[in-house]
């Protein structure tokens, strides 16, 4: 056991998934000899040959397609995406194909398949490269869209994505990457989906939030404990199929929510979690539900990139302001 | 300057539109009984296509799509496929289909608003019926890959449109086919029209046939309204993909002599003189003429056909007619592999609001 | 007989029309055979019979429109059963009334967290009564945690019957109702008589000031039926009971002498009192007085009951220093406040009426 990064913990994981089941293919550009853009998949190829780790040519559309294709032929293909800028090529296959092949052929066909990208801001990248849109996915029937935000839950949950029998959409905060170590157990042991992890308990307030956020969410947590107030910090992880009932169970103590997320405000996925938050929870809730999130703005390029990232700060004032409703 | 690169298309056929054959048969022709079947093939959807059509003219069928005038290229690819290859359709693939065991009860039931319909008892894994144009064309350079993988002796066939060619994944998908050498076969059923666009208007190239050229394999033109032309090509370029050597593009020219599906009036975009014209090529008349002219075939086996034609029609019809719709929560059944928790109230819901348990009793 | 219907022939096509018929009735058809041709919005197409058998009518003409899912064909044997609507049934708008929404809730208008008026509902607090300290004046758990422990201190409420509860309503109404204005003066009383009668002397000021001022000796209708000026004046004069508010009604002020006037008012006592106030003695007041200076105060934002415009109130008389020919002398007044609807009524009519009362007052006799 040792410290490892959020990628490392991918390509360990991958490697894992691979040696236990040879039906785990590993697809993509430049995930051969270069190892992925990110080293997301270095060394896989030396290890288990070309005819598991396969460069692909430049097309995305292709590469989701091809997945499919794989998937229904009983293979347990992991797509990777440069960035979720490129992704979207891929949304017909994903929207059209992937995510609704079983119900079409009442379960003849099916797709046992992961799509890994990068996602999220806060690197410096060039333009296209910062955008973090799972909410377009996480409002796909039949797929599922998972977020790691540390290393332990990135080994966990693709294990446990690549050993779903139906699609994934795995998003990787790229921001995380390289910015933590944790120590992770190369155990072979998933960590569960469609289940939320609650990283912090606390009964004045629930902060809901997920990929590179977490980080933020928990150094308000953190201050908010210097003044006594005790949040709870749930890392939402699965996003499609949405773990309600942890949320609920928490804001039930708490009666209050924010929710952070860097993609844009409208439409995002923490619209989903407070309108559910107002179906089931209305009667729990002591302030209003709070978002803090990316501005409904085209993502800046990296000048201005650090001010439309939510920070511990912007949460903090979103928490201050729910704590008034006492 | 010198040249570097440089190619040709050809082009097959074996009986033209008077039914006379050019040249010699390939041998499997040589056989009246292989012909018959072929024949038979293309009789059987045809009478399949107007019953469907019937069906959706007096609302009990919805939207479909024929394949009048198309039979041919349909009838060759499923008589060329193997038995464990993969056919990855178009829409318009009824007869090949047929061929490879899909009833016609459950493409009733497919058209006629019912996903059981493609969860076909005979060829398990061959891919549903696929309406956005062209995109099936990655999932069977996947599944190519899958068999090449597996070392085994297999192959795919994706069956596109002519206007399917003009699309990015289709041409990705060929490309990579190219790249990796998978045992796969496109065929373009080039029947002139993507629904009011005519095969002008979808592209520059003389032939659709040479993409392949460009994704670096073999492109064959065929004379999609000769069956035994279909079948002979088919019959090269899956016994190619089989021995590793790679994908193959046949383009089928064809013509399609009905609307584009039933929510479509062709006369809006092209002329009925254009159309008439091209009833004179049309396949099944022309098998039949040559199969009359070398004594394999009279009116008795004509009438004998028709009628076991109409009969099994009818009853597959029937039988589509008498299948009870799924419980509304069925459509909870599949979603995923095992309902999430989180879905359960949703389905909960659906069976109280729908009455469900009066229905399934 | 069996009856087919058109098929919705393109995907969620409304009509057809009707281009020309293949068969006539009393023509034998078998199925799929050609039966007619229409035009939709899509296209032209035919329609084949979906069953064999005589056709007994044809429900349209050729150039008829036709909607999807009306009587197209009758058939005269039906072999089979009639499937003519299996797939594409036709949505018929549903005309059912929705449910009525309730009543809005009396606390409407509090702003109050789900929770928080979740935990005024499980302790009995009304929240219209609870003091908010809340951001953006919100009442917070401990509003009403301390609101719960007040109404428990004080036991449980005891609920409004008979008079109080109609004055309940009353008083709601009115103040739904009206946009009140109120004024006040003070009357010089210190030359009366000893012995003078205060309500006997308001009741004559009060017809004397509605003779200078008829505007506040009126009913105001509404915006659109507007108001009736009063020639009589009955008075409206509310009296406190244990029970509740009474105001009974003293008709025709103006034309009535002090001896009869007085009379008048002591049978209203008794009757008062004895709760066998006839109804229609409570009914027809043009302009109320209260005199609720017998039970002390001054001066009073009075509550105006429509469709009357306008109550007299007057406050206890007292000795009060009072500034008289530029030298403070102590002097018995009475203190008055007039409150007036300020729809119909102006408040230059109002500060003309209240004055030609205190000047009818401070006559000596």
């Amino acid at each position: 056991m040792s410290e490892i990064t959020l990628v490392e913990a991918v390509r360990l994981a991958l490697a894992r998934a691979m040696s236990e089941d040879d039906g785990v293919l590993v697809l993509g550009e430049d995930v051969g000899p270069d190892g992925g853009v990110f080293r997301a998949t270095e060394g896989l190829l030396e290890r288990f040959g070309a005819e598991r780790v396969i460069d692909t040519p430049l097309s995305e559309s292709l590469f989701a397609g091809l997945a499919v294709g794989l998937g229904a032929q009983g293979f347990r293909p992991v797509v990777e995406f440069q960035f979720m800028g490129f992704i979207y090529p891929a949304i017909d296959q994903v929207l059209n194909h992937a995510g609704r092949l079983r119900n079409r052929t009442r379960g003849r066909l099916t797709c046992p398949m992961v799509i890994r990208a990068p996602y999220g801001g806060g690197i410096h990248a060039p333009e296209h490269h910062s955008e973090s849109t799972e909410a377009l996915f996480a409002h796909i029937p039949g797929i599922r869209v998972v977020i790691p935000s540390s290393p332990a839950r990135a080994y966990g949950l693709l294990l446990a994505a690549i050993r779903d029998p139906d699609p994934v959409i795995f998003l990787e905060p790229k921001r995380v990457y390289r910015a933590v170590k944790e120590t992770v157990a190369d155990d072979g042991q998933a960590a569960p989906l469609d289940a939320c992890f609650l990283l912090r308990e606390g009964h004045d307030l629930t902060l809901v939030s997920w990929g590179a956020m977490i980080k933020e969410t928990l150094a308000a947590a953190d201050a908010l404990a210097e003044s006594g107030i005790e949040a709870a910090v749930i890392d939402v992880a699965t996003l499609k199929p949405l773990d309600m009932t942890t949320i609920l169970r928490s804001v039930e103590a708490s009666g209050r929510c924010v929710i952070v997320h860097e993609a844009a405000l409208a439409g995002g996925v923490g619209a989903e979690i407070a309108a559910r938050l107002a179906d089931e929870g209305l009667t729990s809730l002591l302030a209003p539900v709070r978002r803090v999130a990316g501005y409904d703005t085209v993502m800046p390029l990296p000048r201005l990139e650090a001010h439309y990232l939510p920070d511990s700060e912007r949460i903090l004032a979103a928490a201050r302001e729910t704590l008034e409703f006492a | 300057m010198s040249k570097v690169a440089s190619f040709e298309i050809n082009y097959t056929r074996f009986l033209d539109p008077q039914g006379q054959a050019v040249g010699d048969l390939p041998s499997f022709a040589q056989d009246p009984a292989a012909l018959i079947e072929l024949y038979r093939a293309m009789v059987l959807t045809r009478a399949f296509d107007a019953k469907a059509v019937a069906l959706q003219r007096t609302g009990r069928l919805g939207t479909f799509a024929s394949s009048l005038g198309q039979e041919a290229v349909a009838a060759g690819v499923g008589a060329a496929m193997a038995a464990d290859d993969v056919l990855l359709p178009s829409f318009r693939e009824q007869g090949a289909q047929f061929r490879r065991g899909v009833t016609m009860t459950e493409l009733l039931l497919y058209w006629g608003g019912d996903e059981r319909g493609s969860d076909f008892a005979g060829p398990r894994q061959d891919f549903p019926i696929c309406v956005p144009v062209g995109t099936q064309a990655p999932h069977a350079a996947g599944v190519a890959l899958a068999l090449q993988l597996r070392g085994e002796a297999r192959a795919a066939v994706c069956v596109i449109g002519d206007g399917a060619t003009s699309r990015g994944d289709v041409y990705e998908a060929m490309n990579f086919a190219g790249v990796r050498r998978l045992p796969l076969v496109f065929v373009v059923n080039n029947n002139g029209w993507a629904i009011s666009v005519p095969r002008a208007q979808q592209s520059a190239a003389e032939t659709l046939a040479q993409k392949a050229v460009a994704a670096g394999f073999p492109g064959r033109q065929v004379d999609g309204n000769d069956v035994i032309a279909v079948r002979a090509v088919l019959d090269e370029a899956l016994a190619r993909a089989r021995a590793g050597e790679g994908p193959t593009l046949i383009e089928a020219l064809t013509y399609r002599l009905s609307d584009h599906t039933t929510a479509d009036d062709a006369t809006r975009y092209r002329d009925d003189t254009e159309v008439s014209a091209r009833w004179k090529e049309e396949p099944v008349a022309r098998l039949r003429t040559y199969l009359v002219e070398i004594g394999a075939w009279g009116k008795d086996d004509e009438e004998g056909l028709l009628a076991d034609c109409d009969r099994e029609v009818e009853a597959a019809a029937d039988a589509y007619l008498a299948t009870a719709p799924m419980p509304p929560s069925a459509m909870f059944d599949h979603l995923y592999a095992e309902l999430p928790r989180e879905l359960e109230a949703q389905r909960e819901a659906l069976s109280q609001s729908s009455d469900e348990g009066d229905i399934s009793g | 007989m069996s009856t087919f219907h058109l098929p919705d022939l393109g995907e969620g096509l409304q009509e057809a029309e009707i281009v020309s018929w293949h068969v006539g009735v009393g023509d034998h058809v078998v199925a799929d055979q050609p039966l007619v041709s229409v035009e939709t919005e899509k296209a032209v197409v035919e329609i084949p019979a979906p069953q064999s058998g005589r056709i007994a009518k044809l429900f349209a003409e050729p150039g008829d429109i036709v909607a999807t899912g009306a009587p197209l064909v009758e058939f005269e044997a039906a072999p089979t059963a009639d499937q003519g609507t299996v797939v594409g049934a036709i949505p018929e708008a549903e005309s059912k009334p929705g449910p009525r929404p309730k009543a809005a809730r009396e606390t409407r208008g509090v702003k109050a967290a789900p929770a928080v008026r979740a935990l005024a509902g499980k302790l009995g607090v009304d929240l219209s009564v609870v003091a908010a300290s809340g951001p953006g004046n919100t009442i917070t758990t401990a509003d009403v945690e301390r609101a719960a422990a007040t109404i428990e201190d004080a036991g449980p409420p005891e609920p409004l019957r008979g008079v109080r509860r109609a004055m309940a309503q009353n008083m709601e109404r009115a103040h739904a109702e009206v946009v009140p204005a109120t004024v006040t003066e003070v009357a010089d009383i210190h030359d009366w008589p000893p012995g003078s009668d205060i309500t006997l002397r308001l009741i004559r000021a009060i017809a004397m000031a509605c003779k200078a001022e008829p505007a506040l000796n009126a009913w105001y209708l509404g915006r659109d039926a507007g108001r009736r000026l009063h020639d009589k004046v009955h008075l409206g004069i509310a009296m406190d009971t244990e029970d509740g508010l009474f105001v009974p009604v003293l008709r025709d002020i103006a034309s009535r002498g002090e001896a009869d006037l007085r009379r008048g008012l002591g049978r209203m006592k008794a009757d008062v009192q004895a709760r066998s106030v006839p109804l229609e003695e409570l009914r027809g007041q043009t302009i109320t007085l209260s005199n609720f200076g017998m039970f002390g105060g001054r001066h009073a934002a009075l509550v105006v009951m429509p469709p009357q415009v306008a109550i007299i109130g007057a406050g206890r008389s007292r000795e009060a220093v009072v500034a008289r020919n530029g030298k403070p002398t102590v002097r018995r007044v009475l203190p008055l406040s007039l409150t007036f609807d300020h729809r119909p009524v102006m408040g230059g009519e109002a500060s003309r009426f209240l004055a030609a009362v205190v000047a009818d007052l401070e006559k000596a006799s």
